[in-house]
């Protein structure tokens, strides 16, 4: 696992998708593993449809501030294609990783106005010409299958995870889940449990190579 | 030669923003955009469409009044005073009871009561208005009904909305359209039209036209009626044949009587741009014989026009008689008069003798329309 | 699971700059903390809020900022240390008071956070409240890291009791809602022998003025002097550097990555000011004097930057020469938020430094291949959002009407609605309750010509917050206009934080209700009340009131969707009838996707009709009454 200096995270969605939830989960398991971990989100009136974007930093050494200069993100999570073509066009580079989930969330332009929405080939294109790797994940179908769409954001989790790209492996993240998910004395809790960490595999098997 | 149709944005662009709104209602009861409240055509948002139908159906919008005759009557624009004329004749419904109700002689109700009993039509489209004057489509079915909703208001109303509505209903067959002049002509752009029929204009079996010098603005005139009477005791609005200048509002016991010099201002603008004074685009027109008494003046213009007047003849639903010559040549010179005032209107706004605002005729009709002679601007 | 009150002392834990602002203040020992939501500072009081009964502490949620800072003094006055915080605008809301509370001083610690929001993310202006301890003459900190916020934070309240002073802190949205791991220090209970006893007639007065104010000044000083030798002032670089950068806030963390991206640190030195008012003067000259050129970096305007200035015009010898660039200069832009792009840009710029962080190529190459797509996203009513159906409304009735009536708007959610998401309907909008005070004003007109119908909008939340005094005012002095009350019973907005109308408390108690409808009645105008998914109904009232005279309320009352997603399931099951839309052809023209914009509404391009997104979709089973061609199917959900 490569230890950059420090590592440049953006995850990104429309509002409403769990980004913040799912930022903020990942910069537990960071910090747990010993790491500085500032993380940047711009929320809000934004929540309401609005772009959503969460700029995390991780560093052994030190903390850093909470917004990623442009060119210099390390990896990039989409729960939206648009989103993440947004945020890769500002703050990608050659190196980068980015993975995307492949559901549409049609901005009022597209469904309204007339403007066309990008086609798989067009989204997983323009992602393998700005980036070193790339992927397209259909994490809303694979959470239709298991629960309710929000475990896309698990999904995406597991992706980002699967990716090696972060200095902490996959058992830290799956205790997370356990932990932070709440306790319950019926059965509904163990269920909600198994269906998030089953999201989480999903995503993780989904980038492996 | 056919017209360019265009659609909402022009609509409101060409046509209500400019003043120029008959409220005629054709363009309501289509779509979602455009209502009619309050004697007001209101567009409550932007339509996209390039091409629509309350563009193409408008008596405003671009119109060529040869393409609107070969669809009402299968024949070129007739440029005479009074326009397409089978027969002029006087008529008068025979039931007493009816020209106690109607207008003048009562011989729209009667025609209309009896196009039903006949089942020449099944239903009719007619304007009724509530307690405060408010006039709008309905669709009566009967001769009761029809006769409920005799009289006049003198009150542009939006009574093809009620068709545009009542057409999409499985059990409206064959219906009629009692129309003032610029209904009139609506229908027949309606027919003319060539986008696709979702009107259902198959169902047009019988316009009956009125005689319409102009009319009156809704919400400002009720204004004025309400300061002097409470709307709901009004029974009838009446303007007795010049020189009088009256309109005489009986409410209850009390007949109330106003300078029309004081009406004048809330006749609606578009009225001045309107050449029609005797609905030339009807199978059978209708209005006032003037200086006699409970009969009407009528002018048959169609195959139509003419089997339903024999009919009811023959049937005793109307009395007819001779129009007397005085009054067919006072008639032709009243028409005229307001078609002239119309041109002279339109060639005001438009500063030009080349553009003739939504007339768009063809060189022909042009020629024969504009050597009527020009008269002052009203 | 260990929360905020309960997290062991020694252990790093991930927060939320605002939720280490609270963890300060319960390391300090408060007992009280109040607040009126607004981002970027709601967490604050909202995450005390949480943990209030672990903590053993009282927080509130006031009705507005105003009487938050009332009773936090009240709490400190009689012994309890306790915390208000606000955002910019609340900042603006308290002046009053503030400034009074600046000359009486305090018993306990009090502090006051604010937290503006550069750029405007969440709010409808942006301002630097940084200006109101200048005004005020009160202590300013302005931590810098996530860590010093909590840190600041507790000290803040031991310079608060030593100098018997209110302390204002300065946050904005990149410290305040911005997360980074924070070392958990021990907790103090807060005080048990509350009591008010003033020890003199004026103690807790701000009499006499100009004597207070003398006394204010003079403690002022000895604040500078502890702020001379404050260990969260801190200066990194070399002793005499090409170029000093001074910076407090969020500014420094741009500023230390602007000089490491530029591999500068051996000649460029960062002061980075924690305490930024009153300067501590002997420590900003001695780095003044060893440098030529000062780069200010700070948010919003240039507060630190003039105060620099005036600090060098007092002993211009004592300093030496210095050349400042900052905002003033156009280096770093006077509005807008800054970042480390435009800290290092500036940086490049005054030192004649070619610098690009990204590659020419990629940066063409990622136009090319993306911006026909990088669609915007007009921020809007969420899905089933019942403003969407009000607005919807609003704009038919004041367009049948015919009288170019308009609508006075207020700020909240509905705010959008100065936008297409809804209609563009709302035309005026500045402040909380404003809408009422404009309609006002709109509403006397009518001897000046003015004969269009005045409607103005405020939310539940706003009612309480400021409204109420406005519609007084326009029944007193007689002023016709109709106001709606869009009652989606939450504070949305900024988070669905409880209030008056809610029933339940900041820590979740049950509570009196203050019943909307029955004050309004109380005033003595026409109230009527309606469901704003009932389109055609509410029309007909919003037509029928703009006929009336004086003021008039309609209450329109519908749950907000999100705060009712979280407890019921959607009502309706939609969906479209492809085979009866009519799509873009007359008679419809995309009427729902188009013009009704609902986000959950989507358009097929191939097919040419509409479609339902039914992870967007609410199920609130409005748009099938827009419908023209009743081709949106609605079903009751299982």
């Amino acid at each position: 696992m490569m230890e950059k200096e420090p590592l440049n995270i953006i995850i990104t969605g429309v509002g409403g998708q769990g980004n913040v939830l799912l930022s903020q989960l990942v910069g537990k398991v960071l910090v747990r593993g010993g790491f500085h971990v500032t993380i940047g989100e711009t929320y809000g009136a934004s929540q309401r449809g609005g772009a959503v974007m969460s700029h995390l930093r991780v560093s052994r050494q030190m903390q850093y501030g909470p917004l990623i200069g442009e060119g210099q993100a390390d990896v990039i999570v989409g729960l939206e294609p648009i989103e993440t073509l947004r945020v890769l066009a500002q703050y990608g580079n050659a190196d980068v990783t980015v993975i995307t989930n492949s559901r549409p969330v049609f901005p009022a332009a597209v469904s309204s106005g007339g403007a066309k929405y990008p086609t798989a080939d067009e989204i997983a294109s323009a992602m393998a010409g700005l980036s070193a790797r790339s992927w397209v994940v259909d994490a809303t179908d694979i959470a239709l299958e298991l629960g309710p769409p929000i475990l896309a954001n698990v999904v995406m989790m597991g992706t980002l995870v699967g990716s090696g790209i972060l200095p902490v492996g996959a058992e830290a993240f799956e205790t997370e889940l356990r932990e932070s998910l709440p306790a319950g004395r019926d059965g509904s809790s163990a269920d909600r449990l198994a269906m998030n960490l089953e999201a989480f595999r999903r995503g993780m098997a989904a980038v492996a190579p | 030669m056919t017209t360019e149709v265009k659609g909402g944005l022009s609509l409101r662009a060409d046509v209500i923003d400019r003043g120029l709104c008959a409220g005629c209602g054709a363009c309501v009861g289509m779509c979602p955009y455009l209502v009619a409240y309050r004697g007001r055509i209101v567009a409550l948002d932007d339509c996209a469409v390039e091409q629509g139908r309350c563009y193409g159906f408008c008596p405003r919008t671009a119109t060529d009044l040869d393409e609107a005759s070969e669809a009402a009557f299968g024949a070129a624009y007739d440029d005479a005073p009074i326009g397409r004329v089978a027969e002029v004749l006087m008529a008068r419904a025979a039931r007493e009871n009816v020209r106690e109700k109607a207008q003048y002689g009562g011989t729209v109700s009667a025609l209309v009561a009896f196009a039903i009993e006949r089942g020449i039509i099944e239903s009719a489209v007619l304007t009724g208005s509530d307690a405060s004057l408010l006039p709008a489509g309905v669709l009566a079915r009967d001769a009761s009904e029809v006769l409920s909703h005799a009289g006049s208001n003198y009150v542009a109303a939006p009574t093809l909305a009620a068709f545009n509505r009542e057409v999409q209903r499985e059990d409206v067959r064959r219906v009629g359209v009692v129309a003032t002049p610029c209904q009139a002509l609506a229908l027949a752009k309606m027919r003319a039209s060539p986008m696709e029929n979702r009107n259902h204009i198959e169902k047009l079996s019988l316009v009956v036209g009125l005689f319409c010098t102009w009319a009156l603005d809704y919400s400002a005139f009720a204004a004025f009626l309400a300061e002097r009477t409470p709307l709901e005791r009004i029974s009838k609005l009446d303007i007795p044949p010049p020189p009088a200048n009256v309109l005489q509002v009986i409410a209850g016991a009390e007949k109330l009587s106003i300078s029309l010099d004081e009406v004048r201002r809330f006749i609606r603008p578009s009225c001045n741009v309107c050449l029609d004074m005797t609905a030339e685009f009807a199978d059978v027109a209708v209005g006032a014989a003037e200086g006699i008494d409970g009969w009407n003046t009528v002018i048959v213009r169609s195959g139509r026009g003419r089997e339903l007047v024999e009919a009811a003849r023959a049937a005793g639903a109307i009395e007819t008689d001779a129009l007397p010559e005085g009054n067919l040549s006072h008639l032709k010179g009243a028409s005229l008069g307001k078609r002239r005032r119309a041109l002279a209107n339109i060639r005001a706004m438009t500063g030009s003798d080349d553009d003739l605002l939504y007339l768009e005729l063809r060189p022909e009709t042009r020629r024969k329309l504009l050597a009527h002679g020009p008269s002052e601007s009203k | 699971m260990a929360n905020l009150a309960t997290f062991e002392e020694g252990t790093r834990q991930l927060l939320m700059g605002n939720e280490a602002i609270a963890r300060g203040a319960l390391e300090a020992g408060i007992g009280f903390a109040a607040a009126y939501p607004g981002n970027p500072s709601s967490e604050i009081i909202g995450s005390l809020a949480d943990v209030a009964r672990d903590a053993g502490i009282y927080v509130e949620w006031s009705v507005n900022e105003k009487v938050a800072l009332e009773a936090a003094a009240a709490a400190a006055f009689s012994g309890v240390r306790s915390l208000v915080a606000m955002k910019h605008n609340g900042l603006n809301v308290v002046l009053d008071y503030l400034m009074g509370l600046a000359l009486t001083g305090t018993k306990a610690g009090i502090v006051l956070v604010t937290c503006d929001d550069p750029g405007a993310l969440s709010s409808t202006e942006e301002e630097d409240s940084r200006i109101v301890a200048k005004w005020a003459n009160l202590p300013l900190l302005e931590p810098g890291t996530f860590q010093e916020e909590k840190d600041m934070t507790r000290w803040a309240y031991e310079l608060s009791e030593e100098m018997k002073s209110v302390v204002l802190i300065r946050g904005v949205t990149r410290t305040s809602h911005a997360r980074g791991d924070v070392e958990i220090g021990e907790r103090l209970p807060p005080a048990r022998d509350a009591r008010f006893a003033p020890s003199n007639p004026v103690e807790f007065t701000s009499v006499p003025a100009p004597f207070k104010h003398m006394l204010a000044n003079r403690k002022m000083e000895r604040v500078r002097e502890i702020f001379e030798s404050s260990p969260f002032n801190r200066y990194e670089g070399p002793v005499k550097p090409d170029l000093l950068i001074v910076t407090s806030g969020s500014g420094w963390f741009y500023a230390l990555e602007a000089v490491r991206a530029l591999e500068l640190e051996k000649s460029v030195g960062i002061l980075k000011l924690a305490t930024t008012w009153p300067l501590p003067e002997k420590l900003v000259r001695e780095h003044l004097s060893r440098a030529a050129e000062v780069l200010v970096v700070e948010e919003i305007d240039p507060f630190l930057e003039g105060n620099l200035k005036e600090l060098v015009g007092e002993d211009p010898a004592g300093v030496g020469p210095v050349r400042f660039y900052g905002k003033r200069s156009g280096h770093i832009p006077a509005f807008g938020e800054i970042n480390p792009d435009i800290v290092t840009a500036a940086l490049a710029r005054i030192l004649g430094i070619e610098y690009r962080a990204v590659e020419p190529d990629y940066s063409q190459k990622a136009l090319a291949l993306t911006s026909p797509f990088t669609h915007g996203r007009i921020v809007g009513f969420c899905a089933g959002c019942p403003h969407r159906a009000t607005f919807w409304s609003i704009k038919n009735a004041l367009k049948l009407d015919g009288r170019d009536g308009f609508v006075s708007g207020d700020i909240g959610c509905y705010s959008m609605a100065v936008g297409p998401a809804g209609y563009f309907q709302v035309k005026t909008m500045q402040a909380m309750g404003s809408g009422t005070g404009m309609a006002c004003g709109f509403g006397k007109l009518a001897e000046f010509g003015f004969t269009q119908p005045v409607l103005t909008v405020c939310g539940d939340s706003t009612f309480y917050h400021a409204t109420i005094p406005a519609i007084i005012s326009g029944i007193y002095n007689r002023a016709d206009f109709t106001l709606l009350i869009l009652d989606n019973s939450a504070t949305a907005m900024t988070g669905f934080q409880p209030h008056p109308g809610t029933g339940r408390s900041a820590t979740g108690e049950n509570t009196p209700t203050v019943d909307i409808a029955m004050i309004c009645r109380a005033l003595g105008v026409r109230v009527e009340e309606t469901d704003p998914f009932d389109l055609q109904g509410t029309t007909e009232k919003v037509l029928d009131l703009m006929r009336d005279k004086g003021v008039r309320v309609l209450i329109v009352k519908r749950e907000c969707a999100l705060v009712r997603a979280r407890k019921e399931k959607p009502a309706f099951k939609m969906r479209v009838d492809s085979e009866r839309c009519l799509g873009e052809s007359c008679g419809c023209s995309r009427l729902c996707v188009r013009v009704f914009q609902c986000p959950a509404l989507t358009w097929d391009v191939s097919q040419g009709v509409a479609g339902i997104d039914e992870v967007l979709c609410a199920g609130c089973g409005v748009c099938a009454d827009i419908c023209p061609a009743g081709a949106i199917i609605r079903e009751p959900a299982e």
